[in-house]
């Protein structure tokens, strides 16, 4: 018995410790792929190296294409996520999609806009920075519609890949 | 075996604990960490639908019954007349409520494959899909409602596992292992329900949200961290915030 209770206290003793040894970060790709990325920190914008052009897109079916869509996401975050002010965040380009209803809603399409996939790294409330969490914008014109957690949700469908 | 109230007392206290974690740990809103709370609590009393008269199958049809009506409200309020809309809900609700139960228990056997490992896993990758395809939620929040719903299942097969050691007379009662069981293999016919049951989780898994949102947020060392951080005051000020 007391063989046991030893083995049982190195068991819990050693695994104690081996949660003291600092763990190589988990890579979490941002899936935003070989696209225009930038990063945007607070209260330190930087100007993006490579300027997407600013010439309003408009797509008879999706709308037109969201042009200071860095800025409304910013902005919006800061209301939406705990820290939203202090996280930083990296944009993709906007891409054309469509959004269903759950099926309990009918499951009809419910939004039809542009999407632009966002990696936000958010500071917990000690202030350590996680690995950045992805999200999935969608915009109608200008105006945000929702934000979705994730890079891919099953009832939404990407037109451009 | 433990009672409807033990059942639903600690199943409730359980969730309380999970969902008020993960409330902490930033992974739930506070009104998702309500909806966990109380996904939890009925995961804790879903193993024991199978049993024909128990309090659980009650309130789990009449849960079952309520849902689907106001998800038939929800679809056809802007289509149906209010007639038609009274009709097909009162027909809906009567046929969960009475003529499905009433199949229900004549189908099922209590302390069967319900009671069972692999069947806490499936109902928590049940509900999972059902959030992400009925309701359009997110994949992280979708698997942590799965995830409430295991932990209660499982919080319930333990509660009926340990009641059936008798500490006082020393003895182990007839019922040990029917609970916290990974299948039944007595019979062929049990073989084949195993296999079946162990069978559609791949099945059902292939159909589910992705996984590596839930993965990051509860079992990657960034969670770890986080839980570290929000487990005692960093700055070690006890109650002065």
């Amino acid at each position: 018995m007391n063989r046991e209770i030893k083995i049982v206290c190195f068991l819990v003793v050693g695994s104690l410790f081996s949660a003291c040894v600092p763990v190589p970060k988990p890579h979490v790709p941002i899936g935003l792929g070989s696209m225009h990325q930038e990063e945007i920190e607070i209260n330190v914008v930087k100007v993006p190296s490579v300027t997407p052009p600013l010439v309003a897109v408009v797509d008879k079916e999706y709308g037109t294409k969201p042009l200071n869509y860095m800025n409304s996401i910013r902005s919006y975050f800061s209301n939406k996520i705990a820290r939203g002010e202090l996280s930083k965040y990296k944009y993709g380009y906007p891409k054309r999609a469509y959004k269903k209803e759950g099926f309990a809603y009918g499951g009809d399409v419910s939004w039809k806009g542009w999407l632009v996939e966002t990696s936000v790294a958010t500071p917990t409330r000690t202030g350590r920075l996680l690995t950045p969490k992805p999200y999935m914008v969608l915009f109608s014109g200008e105006q945000i519609v929702e934000h979705i957690l994730g890079y891919s949700h099953k009832l939404i469908t990407k037109v451009d890949k | 075996m433990a009672n409807f109230n033990t059942h639903f007392n600690v199943a409730s206290g359980a969730s309380a604990i999970f969902s008020g974690t993960l409330l902490s740990m930033e992974v739930l809103t506070p009104e998702e960490a309500v909806v966990a709370f109380f996904l939890g609590t009925l995961g804790g009393l879903l193993p024991d639908v199978d049993s024909a008269h128990s309090t659980s199958i009650k309130v789990g049809f009449n849960v079952l019954s309520l849902l689907v009506t106001i998800m038939v409200i929800f679809t056809k309020s802007s289509t149906y007349s209010l007639i038609e809309m009274f009709l097909v809900t009162s027909l809906v609700f009567i046929g969960i409520r009475y003529a499905l139960l009433d199949v229900f228990r004549q189908i099922s056997k209590h302390r069967g494959m319900f009671h069972s490992i692999p069947v806490a896993f499936i109902w928590g990758i049940l509900i999972a899909i059902l959030m992400h395809f009925f309701f359009g939620l997110n994949a992280l929040v979708s698997w942590v409602y799965g995830f409430m719903v295991t932990v209660g299942y499982f919080v319930h097969l333990i509660l009926d596992e340990s009641y059936s050691v008798d500490l006082r007379n020393k003895r182990i009662k007839k019922s040990f292992g029917t609970a916290l069981k990974l299948g039944k293999f007595k019979k062929p016919k049990d073989k084949v329900q195993t296999a079946l049951i162990y069978m559609s989780i791949p099945i059902l898994l292939s159909i589910a949200p992705d996984t590596t949102l839930v993965i990051n947020a509860l079992f990657s060392h960034d969670a770890w961290l986080i839980f570290k951080d929000v487990l005692i005051p960093s700055d070690g000020k006890w109650f002065m915030h």
